[in-house]
C-alpha cells in the first residue's frame, strides 16, 4: 500500500516525522470544510460522492462541516474569482489551529484559467495550500488518496512516477 | 474482546484499508497521459503545446515541461500524436509539493537521444 | 405598629409633597424635595400596607362629612393592604426615577402635584370605609390620572390618549355607582364591612346583577376585553412615570374592585359567577398578548402585556369562586392568594418596565422598536435592569413572574377536585389559554428585549444613545423588589396567608408553607417546590462552569478573531430582524383575530422585476374600537340627535319644562 522509496533518506526521516504529527493530530476525526471559489461544481459532485456508502467517507472518520469554526481541513475547488478573495481569507482565518489545505482538481492548481481580471487562475497565492490534488475533475478515489496524504495516512507517490516512457525518469 | 475491536480504539478508527480490493473503475476514466520520449521531436513537441487547452505543456529548449496538476485529460494531446502520447492509467496524484507535478520529458532529435547532457533546471 | 397611623402620615406626606410642588419655584432642588417627600410617603405607604395586611382588618374611623353624602369613613383592610403596599413600592420607585426624568419647569410643578394627589386618592380608594368614600375617591383619582396623561395637552394624540381614558373611566363609573347602590339599598347601610356583614340580605338576582355591574364597571378600568381599549391608548402618550403609574397601580385598582366584591361583599355565588369571570380573564388573557406581538410601539406593546396580566389575575380570581360553588374553600383562599400575589408581582415588574421605557425614549428620542437595536451596548446598566424586568413577566424562574404563575396554574389543574365534568373541563380550558398565553408572552418578550437591546443598532439614534444623566435608581430598586419577591417568596406568601385568613377566613398556612422554603398549592401530594431553593440551584448551575473555566482555563496566548460571517464584506443592520418580521409567523396564524388591512405599491408593473422600490403596508384592524365601540357611539350620536329638539332655546318652552316637572313633582309628592 505505501511506496517506501524516497529520493534521499533526509527528505524521507522528515516526511515521516511529519506524517506521524499530522496522523496523531488528524487521524482519529478530520472535520472537513469546502469551498467553492469559482469552480464548474464538477469538483464538487465528486466530493460529494465520497460520503455516498461506496467510498463512505464517515467510515475513515472525515466529515463534512458548514462552519469554518469546526473545521480542521479546507478543500478549495475553483480557480480563486478575484471578487471572492475576502471570503476566502476570511473562511482560512474562521478555521482554528492547526488546519490543513487542499487545492482540488486542476482549476485550484493553475491549469484551464489564465490569470485575468476575474480570477487568479489558481489559488496558491492566496492561501498556504498542504496538498495539491489535480483532475479534472479528481476521482472519489483520487479524492481520497488526497485526504488520506493530507492526514498523514498515506504517503505520496507522485513524485515516483515519471509519466514518461522508455527516456529518463526524472 | 476481538483484537481488531481494542485496535480500533487505539486508532480511532475501525475499517478497511484503503482501496480494500483494487478498484478497477478508477482506471476506466480519463487519466494525465503519459509520452514517449524517444518520439517526440521537438516539433511533435511544439505541436502538443499549441493544442493543449489548459497550458499543462510547455516546452523550454529540449525538454518537455509537463505540468500533471493543470492537465484535464482532456485527450487532445493523445488526438494530435498518438505515437507519442498514451494514458498513464494513473489517478493517486495528490502531491504535498507543487513542484512534484511538474514533470520534465526529454525531447529527441530526430530519433536519437540528446546527448548533450544538459540538465535542466526543473 | 398601628398601619392606620402609618397610612395616614404617608396621606399627610403626598399632600406635603403636592403642596411643595406647587408652591415651589422652577428649580430642580424643589423637584427633589417634592420627590423625596413623596418617596418618604412611598415608604411608609408600603410598610404601613405591609402591616395592614398582616394585623387584619382595622376598625372604621369617621372623618367628618356632610349631612347629604354621609360621614366619610375610612378603614384599612387585610385586602386593600396588598394594594396599598403595591403602591407604596410604586410611589417610591418613581420618586427616584421623577428628579431625572423631567426637565424642572412650571408644566413638572403642576404635573408632581397631580401626581401626589392622584396617589393620595388611589390610597384613599383603598382604604375607603363607606360608599361614598370609595365613590368619590375613585373619581378623583380617574380625574387626576386624566390630567396626568395630559401633560404635553397640546399634542393632538396626547389629547385622544387621555379622552380615550376618561370616558371609558367615567363609563365604568356609572356601572360601578349602579352596583354599590344596589348593595347600599338593598342592605340599608352604607359601610362596607356591614354590607359584607348582611350580604344575605340581598337577594339572589340582586346580588348577580351588583357583581355584573361591577364586574363590568370595574372591568372597564382594569382592562378586561373588550373594555381596554383605553390602555394601549393613554399608556403611549402619558409620561414614562405616569404610564407607570398607570400600568402599576391604576389598572390594579380595578382588579381590587373586583375583588372586594368577588370575595368580601358578595362572597360565595353560583358557580356560574366564577365560570364567567374566569372566562372574561382567560379570554383576556390571550388576546391581550395576541395584540402586544403586532405592535411597534414600546409602551403599547407594554400596554396589550398589562392587558394580559390583568386577564391572568382575574382567571384567578374567578376559578377561586368557581371552587367556593364547590366547596372547595382551600382553593378558594388559595387562588386569591395566588392572585393577589401576582398583582404584586405584577405591578413591581411592569412598573420598570415602563420607567425604562421613558429611560430608552429620552436616550434615543423614539420609542418604535424598528429604530431601536444594540443598546445593550450603549446602555449597560439599563440593559441588565430591563433584562432582569423581562425575565419576571416572561414567566422565567426563578423570577417572581415564575412562582405567581406556578401557583395559579396548579391551583387551576386541580379542578377535577370539583367533582363536576363540566366544570373541570372550563377550569382546564382555562388553563389551556393561560398556557397558550404564557407561550406568547415569552416570545413577545423575547422580541421586546432582543430587538431595541441585541443586535446591531438600526438607526443613528440608536446607535448615539447613552444613559449618562439617565435615571437608575427607580428601576433599581424596582429589580432589586422583583428578586427579593422572588426568592423570598415563602415570606411574602406567608404575610399573605395572614391576610387570606382575615379575608375569607380559611386558615392555609399549613397547605401552603409545610416547612423547607417549599410551596405547595393548597393540597399536599400534588405538587410543590421551592423558589428560594430553586433560586439558589439556578445561581449555583450557572456558576459551576464559570468556576470551572476560571480554574482551568489555558494560560497560552490567546487570538480575538472577528465573528464568523459567512465570508460577507460586513454585517450590515438591514439584515437582523424587525419587530414585525419576528412576530411574523404569529400574525399569520392569528390572521382571524388581527384581520390585517394589506397595501402593495409598486413604482411601476415592469414584469421584469425592475419595477423599483414596493411599498408594503400592512395595519392590524381595531376590531373592538369598530365593531363595538364605534357602532355605540353612532347610537348614541342618534340618540342625541333624536332629543336635540327638546333644546330649542325658546324661552317659553324652557318655562313649561319647569311648569311640567313641578306638577309632576306635586303629583308624585302627593300619592
Amino acid at each position: 500500500m505505501t511506496a517506501e522509496a524516497g529520493t534521499s533518506l533526509g527528505v524521507k526521516e522528515t516526511s515521516e516525522a511529519l506524517r506521524e504529527a499530522l496522523a496523531r493530530q488528524f487521524g482519529r476525526s478530520l472535520h472537513i470544510r469546502t469551498l467553492d471559489t469559482g469552480s464548474c461544481a464538477a469538483c464538487e459532485q465528486e466530493i460529494r460522492l465520497l460520503a455516498a456508502p461506496h467510498y463512505d467517507l464517515h467510515r475513515l472518520g472525515f466529515f463534512f462541516t458548514p462552519a469554518p469554526r469546526h473545521a480542521d481541513l479546507l478543500m478549495v475547488t475553483g480557480p480563486m474569482i478575484r471578487a471572492f478573495d475576502l471570503a476566502a481569507r476570511k473562511t482560512y482565518e474562521a478555521m482554528p489551529g492547526p488546519k490543513l489545505v487542499v487545492a482540488t482538481g486542476a482549476c485550484a492548481l493553475g491549469g484551464v484559467y489564465q490569470p485575468d481580471a476575474f480570477t487568479r487562475g489558481g489559488i496558491g497565492e492566496t492561501l498556504p495550500v498542504d496538498v495539491w490534488i489535480p483532475g479534472c475533475p479528481p476521482s472519489p478515489l483520487a479524492l481520497l488518496q488526497g485526504l488520506l496524504v493530507a492526514v498523514g495516512r498515506l504517503a505520496e507517490k507522485v513524485q515516483e512516477l515519471s509519466f514518461t516512457e522508455n527516456g529518463t525518469p526524472r | 474482546m476481538p483484537l481488531w475491536f481494542v485496535r480500533g480504539l487505539r486508532r480511532g478508527v475501525v475499517t478497511t484499508r484503503y482501496p480494500a480490493r483494487p478498484d478497477d473503475s478508477a482506471a476506466l476514466l480519463p487519466t494525465p497521459p503519459s509520452f514517449r520520449a524517444e518520439a517526440l521531436t521537438v516539433a511533435l513537441a511544439d505541436r502538443l503545446v499549441a493544442v493543449c487547452p489548459s497550458r499543462a505543456l510547455t516546452r523550454r529548449r529540449e525538454v518537455l515541461v509537463y505540468d500533471v496538476g493543470a492537465c484535464t485529460a482532456c485527450g487532445r494531446c493523445r488526438a494530435e500524436v498518438p505515437a507519442a502520447v498514451t494514458d498513464s492509467g494513473q489517478f493517486e496524484l495528490a502531491a504535498t509539493v507543487r513542484a512534484r507535478l511538474i514533470k520534465h520529458v526529454p525531447l529527441t532529435h530526430d530519433g536519437r537521444h540528446l546527448e548533450t547532457g544538459e540538465k535542466d533546471s526543473p | 405598629m398601628n398601619p392606620v397611623t402609618v397610612l395616614a402620615g404617608a396621606a399627610a406626606a403626598w399632600g406635603l409633597a403636592a403642596l411643595i410642588a406647587l408652591a415651589g419655584g422652577v428649580s430642580r432642588s424643589w423637584t427633589r424635595m417634592c420627590c423625596l417627600v413623596s418617596g418618604l410617603g412611598g415608604a411608609a405607604a408600603l410598610t404601613g400596607g405591609v402591616a395592614s395586611l398582616l394585623a387584619g382588618n382595622s376598625r372604621v374611623f369617621s372623618a367628618g362629612g356632610s349631612v347629604v353624602v354621609g360621614t366619610l369613613q375610612l378603614q384599612a383592610t387585610s385586602l386593600g393592604g396588598v394594594f396599598v403596599a403595591l403602591l407604596g413600592l410604586v410611589a417610591v420607585a418613581t420618586a427616584a426615577y421623577v428628579p431625572r426624568y423631567h426637565e424642572p419647569g412650571r408644566g413638572t410643578g403642576l404635573y408632581l402635584a397631580v401626581y401626589n394627589l392622584a396617589l393620595l386618592a388611589s390610597l384613599a380608594v383603598l382604604v375607603a370605609g363607606n360608599v361614598v368614600t370609595f365613590l368619590v375617591a375613585w373619581e378623583t383619582m380617574a380625574l387626576l390620572c386624566y390630567l396626568l396623561i395630559l401633560r404635553r395637552p397640546r399634542r393632538a394624540d396626547v389629547a385622544a390618549g387621555a379622552f380615550w381614558f376618561l370616558a371609558l373611566s367615567e363609563t365604568g363609573f356609572v356601572l360601578i355607582i349602579a352596583a354599590f347602590v344596589i348593595l347600599a339599598a338593598r342592605t340599608h347601610t352604607m359601610q362596607l364591612d356591614l354590607i359584607a356583614a348582611r350580604a344575605h340580605l340581598v337577594g339572589g338576582s340582586w346580588r348577580d346583577a351588583a357583581y355584573l355591574l361591577a364586574l363590568t364597571g370595574f372591568g372597564f378600568k382594569a382592562g378586561l376585553v373588550p373594555l381596554h381599549v383605553w390602555l394601549p391608548e393613554a399608556h403611549p402618550v402619558a409620561p414614562a412615570d405616569g404610564s407607570a403609574f398607570l400600568s402599576g397601580l391604576v389598572v390594579k385598582l380595578g382588579v381590587y374592585g373586583i375583588a372586594v366584591f368577588g370575595f368580601w361583599l358578595l362572597p360565595g355565588g353560583p358557580a356560574w359567577r366564577g365560570v364567567l369571570t374566569m372566562a372574561a380573564g382567560a379570554v383576556t388573557a390571550a388576546i391581550g398578548i395576541l395584540y402586544a406581538l403586532g405592535e411597534r410601539d414600546i409602551k403599547r406593546f407594554l400596554a396589550f402585556s398589562t392587558i394580559e396580566n390583568v386577564g391572568i389575575i382575574v382567571t384567578a380570581f374567578g376559578a377561586a369562586m368557581t371552587f367556593w360553588a364547590y366547596h372547595q374553600r382551600l382553593l378558594w383562599a388559595f387562588l386569591l392568594l395566588a392572585g393577589l400575589y401576582h398583582v404584586v408581582n405584577h405591578g413591581s415588574y411592569k412598573t420598570l418596565l415602563f420607567l425604562e421605557a421613558g429611560v430608552i425614549e429620552h436616550a434615543t428620542g423614539t420609542r418604535d422598536f424598528d429604530r431601536l437595536g444594540g443598546l445593550a451596548r450603549r446602555m449597560p446598566r439599563t440593559s441588565v435592569i430591563t433584562f432582569v424586568g423581562t425575565l419576571g413577566i416572561a414567566a422565567l424562574p426563578p423570577f417572581n413572574g415564575f412562582v405567581s404563575e406556578w401557583l395559579i396554574f396548579q391551583g387551576l389543574f386541580q379542578g377535577f377536585r370539583t367533582g363536576s365534568h363540566l366544570i373541570a373541563i372550563l377550569i382546564v380550558l382555562a388553563a389551556a389559554t393561560l398556557g397558550l398565553t404564557g407561550g406568547l408572552a415569552i416570545y413577545a418578550f423575547v422580541r421586546g428585549y432582543g430587538i431595541p437591546f441585541l443586535g446591531m443598532p438600526r438607526t443613528r439614534q440608536a446607535a448615539d444613545a447613552s444613559e449618562t444623566a439617565q435615571p437608575v435608581a427607580g428601576p433599581a430598586l424596582l429589580a432589586v423588589a422583583c428578586a427579593a419577591l422572588a426568592v423570598g417568596a415563602p415570606a411574602v406568601l406567608a404575610a399573605l396567608a395572614r391576610a387570606m385568613r382575615t379575608v375569607t377566613g380559611v386558615s392555609l398556612r399549613p397547605e401552603l408553607l409545610p416547612g423547607n422554603l417549599t410551596v405547595i398549592p393548597a393540597h399536599t401530594k400534588f405538587s410543590g417546590f421551592s423558589p428560594t431553593w430553586l433560586a439558589v440551584f439556578l445561581l449555583a448551575i450557572t456558576a459551576l462552569p464559570l468556576l470551572i473555566y476560571l480554574a482551568g482555563r489555558p494560560r497560552a496566548a490567546s487570538l480575538t478573531g472577528p465573528v464568523w460571517d459567512g465570508g460577507i464584506v460586513a454585517f450590515k443592520p438591514r439584515m437582523q430582524y424587525s419587530a414585525m418580521t419576528f412576530s411574523a409567523p404569529t400574525r399569520v396564524t392569528f390572521d382571524a383575530l388581527y384581520r390585517p388591512s394589506v397595501s402593495v405599491r409598486r413604482a411601476s408593473d415592469d414584469p421584469a422585476g425592475r419595477s423599483g422600490p414596493v411599498h408594503y403596508e400592512t395595519e392590524v384592524t381595531p376590531v373592538f374600537q369598530r365593531y363595538l365601540y364605534r357602532p355605540v357611539i353612532r347610537a348614541f350620536e342618534w340618540l342625541a340627535d333624536v332629543v336635540r329638539p327638546i333644546q330649542s332655546g325658546d324661552v317659553n318652552l324652557y318655562l313649561f319644562y319647569v311648569f311640567a316637572a313641578v306638577l309632576v313633582a306635586y303629583l308624585i309628592a302627593a300619592l
